[in-house]
């Protein structure tokens, strides 16, 4: 047993002496010592299948979306916005007794979603419109109506002022601007413009966005000898919100549009082969879209392209990879758009081609959109397989052959 | 029975068995590994046909006289020069397990050893620039080894009078290398690529080996050898059959005076053999090799040979895979190395130190080999 120990012991300091570690990296000149040589990279293009590109319209419907859009002469659209309130009751319930009120000040309440923080000189202006206003109204049925006899007020917005919420408060005489019914239930309803030094646009809260205006009546109710009760403020949000716009974005079917009121977007289909697929290591894809016109968006507030892999091709309502699922969260790509897009829009999909390459069941198609949906100044209309002089949609793969591994 | 059977199990536990890494590795199937132990190491080699403990020749394990088990490790130290520039490595290995012992009161003796045949551990960078999409991108590219084809050897050898030991062996070579390549791009636009590939091999051989003793001062020792071919498997698919070749060693062992033992070897291996089969698969082809080595062993105090003797050996040896085409590297080494035996003489220590010179055209390094080795005799 003492050989043992003594042996073991001996192991142990030989153990210790030649303790594992390793730096076995050298530097080569290859291809000449590399076995094998380099792994060469080409590069290909691969349009979208012909005729299986197309647009679906009619996801998020105007005014739905997370913001509304008001602009003056702005170069993307002219917009403006439309908000209307819940009834606003001649009678408050006091003690189980419904009494009348005196309305001593108003306030309207509007939350900025973005502006464009390079123009100044931003003000907001507030109409009156007539309470039946609704979603069948159109720019040019709107723009008569936000005049000067209907104007509630304006809101100068502080240039240092990009994002929150913006007021306007109506006291004494000029709570009559709001033109509430002097008996019954009233309902406001108002537009919204803008002016500024220079053409441009903001972005204001919603109702599905959670941040549509309010207005808020301060009141005095006739209650005798009843002391705090008597003085409330009465808070309406809104129940109607939309935009209109001068010239609205109608999808064709010869282009790809994606964005716009109500949204569309666009599903592009390509076909690579199964050879390709299984022998091509693929280290970059780039979707590639050639605008048909100019994207402009609003500058400091671009829209984002929202790419997305199919997970089963069922046309326009396919199931696409969701964000919030980390399994398919790398298989959507989202990629900002520049303010004035007039070149190719390239996006990098490769996590995507990859997703094509592992698993056949996936159909090789995309799904696109712009987002905010409903909610931009941008609108995409890309080229397509059916307009060759514009440019239809392809891929840019970068790839690799497998490595030539010496055998040996 | 039972304490050699534990021992032997011990011995061949799963441990990775590689020889030293080298750049001289890269081509063909990689740097030959040397079947000899920590003992034979400190001499240069030079004993190593006559060694109980290394693996070169099968008659040489007739000289045992208890069951003995053996394990060495390998510490390498290198700093390696080519055309791309120079690099400072390290390495360990076990390079080496052996175990054999006297089959009861007959001459014969049987053994297993399982040594390294050849290693392919080698990790090489470059880095270039490529025009892709008509810009310059910078890549980093890596292309890495780690396996060997290792030599189970089952072995015997006979006692013929106290002249004659023959030998014979059979050799199973087995093992695989994992090669990997990647690259990663200096624009973070492209994704990193790896690749993979998995490369088995197999194959057989035989040895016979003999050992002759003239008297206490001079003995002589031959040992042939013949591996066959190696089938060579990727991912499980066959791609190729190499030809493995003769190993033919021949070794004399002279001992002018008590305390001074000398000895010198030469051992020739026809690589040429798979030179036409490396081609075929796209490599620079193989050459014969031929491997000398002389060297001593100095006993300070001959009632304890096993007290700090110090060795001392030098060899040259060319390598059998050129890492350019028509150059064939050579090497080599110096060496120095002692041991001790203690526990009365059931337990052992040998250490080899030698310092290897390799090189072919603009390729080159230096290397610092420490070997270790731990001897049990339960």
């Amino acid at each position: 047993m003492s050989a043992l120990r003594t042996a073991g012991a001996a192991a142990l300091l030989a153990g210790l002496l030649t303790a594992c570690q390793e730096r076995l990296t050298a530097p080569a000149d290859c291809p000449a010592l590399c076995p094998g040589g380099s792994a060469q990279v080409f590069d290909t293009i691969v349009p979208a299948l012909a005729g299986l590109d197309s647009s679906f319209t009619g996801y998020v419907g105007r005014g739905a979306g997370p913001a509304l859009l008001a602009s003056n002469d702005f170069a993307a659209s002219d917009d403006r916005t439309v908000y209307q309130f819940a009834s606003l009751s001649d009678s408050v319930r006091v003690r189980d007794t419904l009494r009348s009120y005196t309305l001593d000040s108003a306030a309207i309440a509007l939350t900025l979603v973005a502006r464009d923080t390079n123009v100044n000189g931003l003000r907001v202006y507030l109409y009156r419109l007539p309470p039946t206003v609704d979603s069948t109204i159109t720019f040019e049925g709107l723009a008569p109506l936000l005049a000067a006899p209907a104007l509630i007020d304006s809101i100068p917005v502080p240039d240092s002022v990009n994002s929150g919420s913006i007021r306007s408060v109506l006291r004494g005489a000029d709570v009559a601007r709001l033109g509430l019914s002097p008996g019954g239930d009233s309902v406001l309803a108002i537009g919204v413009a803008i002016a500024a030094d220079a053409p441009t646009g903001i972005r204001v809260g919603s109702i599905a966005g959670g941040s549509a205006a309010t207005f808020t009546s301060f009141v005095t109710v006739d209650v005798p000898d009843t002391g705090s009760i008597r003085n409330q403020s009465l808070v309406r949000s809104s129940v109607f919100n939309t935009f209109v716009t001068r010239e609205p974005l109608v999808p064709a079917d010869s282009v790809l549009t994606v964005g716009g009121e109500p949204s569309s977007r666009a599903l592009i289909r390509f076909g690579l082969p199964d050879a390709f697929l299984d022998s091509a290591l693929i280290v970059r894809a780039t979707l590639e879209l050639v605008p048909a016109r100019p994207i402009v968006g609003l500058p400091t507030d671009p829209a984002i392209l929202d790419t997305r892999a199919l997970l089963a091709d069922l046309g326009a309502k396919s199931p696409v990879a969701r964000a919030e699922v980390p399994t398919e969260a790398p298989f959507v790509v989202l990629d900002t758009l520049q303010a004035v897009q007039t070149d190719t829009v390239r996006v990098e999909i490769t996590r995507i081609l990859q997703l094509w390459q592992s698993t056949r069941s996936r159909p090789q198609a995309i799904f696109l959109k712009l987002v905010p949906e409903a909610a931009t100044f941008s609108r995409a209309v890309f080229g397509s397989t059916r307009t060759p002089a514009i440019g239809g949609p392809r891929l840019r793969i970068t790839y690799q052959r497998s490595f030539p591994f010496q055998s040996p | 029975m039972r304490r050699a059977l534990v021992l032997l199990l011990l011995a061949f536990a799963p441990a990775p068995v590689v020889a030293q890494a080298s750049q001289f590795g890269v081509r063909g199937l990689g740097m030959p590994g040397r079947p000899i132990s920590a003992r034979a190491a400190g001499a240069g080699g030079a004993f190593a046909i006559f060694d109980p403990q290394s693996s070169l020749n099968p008659a040489a394990i007739g000289g045992l006289a208890a069951l003995t088990a053996g394990f060495d490790a390998l510490q390498d130290f290198r700093h390696v020069e080519n055309p791309a520039g120079s690099a400072s490595l390290r390495d360990t290995r076990f390079p080496h397990l052996d175990v054999a012992g006297p089959i009861g009161k007959r001459p014969g003796v049987v053994g297993l050893s399982f040594s390294n045949y050849t290693a392919r551990d080698f990790t090489l960078a470059t880095s270039d620039t490529l025009t892709i999409r008509d810009v310059p991108v910078p890549v980093s590219d890596t292309l890495q080894s780690r396996g060997d084809l290792s030599d189970l050897r089952a072995a015997g050898a006979y006692r013929l009078g106290n002249d004659w030991v023959l030998g014979g062996a059979f050799h199973v070579i087995t093992g695989s290398t994992r090669l990997s390549s990647r690259r990663t791009f200096a624009d973070s636009s492209y994704r990193p690529a790896r690749q993979r590939s998995e490369l088995s091999y197999a194959g057989i051989g035989f040895s016979l080996g003999m050992v002759r003793h003239f008297g206490q001062a001079l003995s002589v020792a031959a040992t042939i050898r013949s591996d066959g071919n190696v089938k060579v498997d990727r991912d499980s698919a066959r791609v190729a059959r190499i030809d493995l070749p003769y190993t033919f060693g021949l070794g004399l062992r002279w001992r002018p005076r008590p305390k001074l033992d000398l000895a010198g070897q030469a051992v020739l291996r026809t690589w040429s053999g798979a030179n036409s089969d490396l081609i075929a698969q796209g490599g620079l082809g193989a050459d014969n090799t031929l491997e000398v080595a002389v060297g001593g062993e100095y006993t300070p105090d001959l009632r304890r040979p096993g007290r700090r003797p110090l060795r001392f050996g030098l060899r040259y040896g060319t390598l059998p895979f050129p890492v350019t085409a028509g150059q064939q590297p050579h090497e080599l080494g110096v060496s120095l190395g002692s041991g001790l035996r203690f526990a009365q003489d059931r337990a052992g220590i040998d250490l080899g130190l030698e310092h290897v010179w390799r090189s072919a055209g603009e390729f080159s390094e230096r290397s610092f080999l420490v070997n270790v080795g731990v001897t049990v005799r339960p």
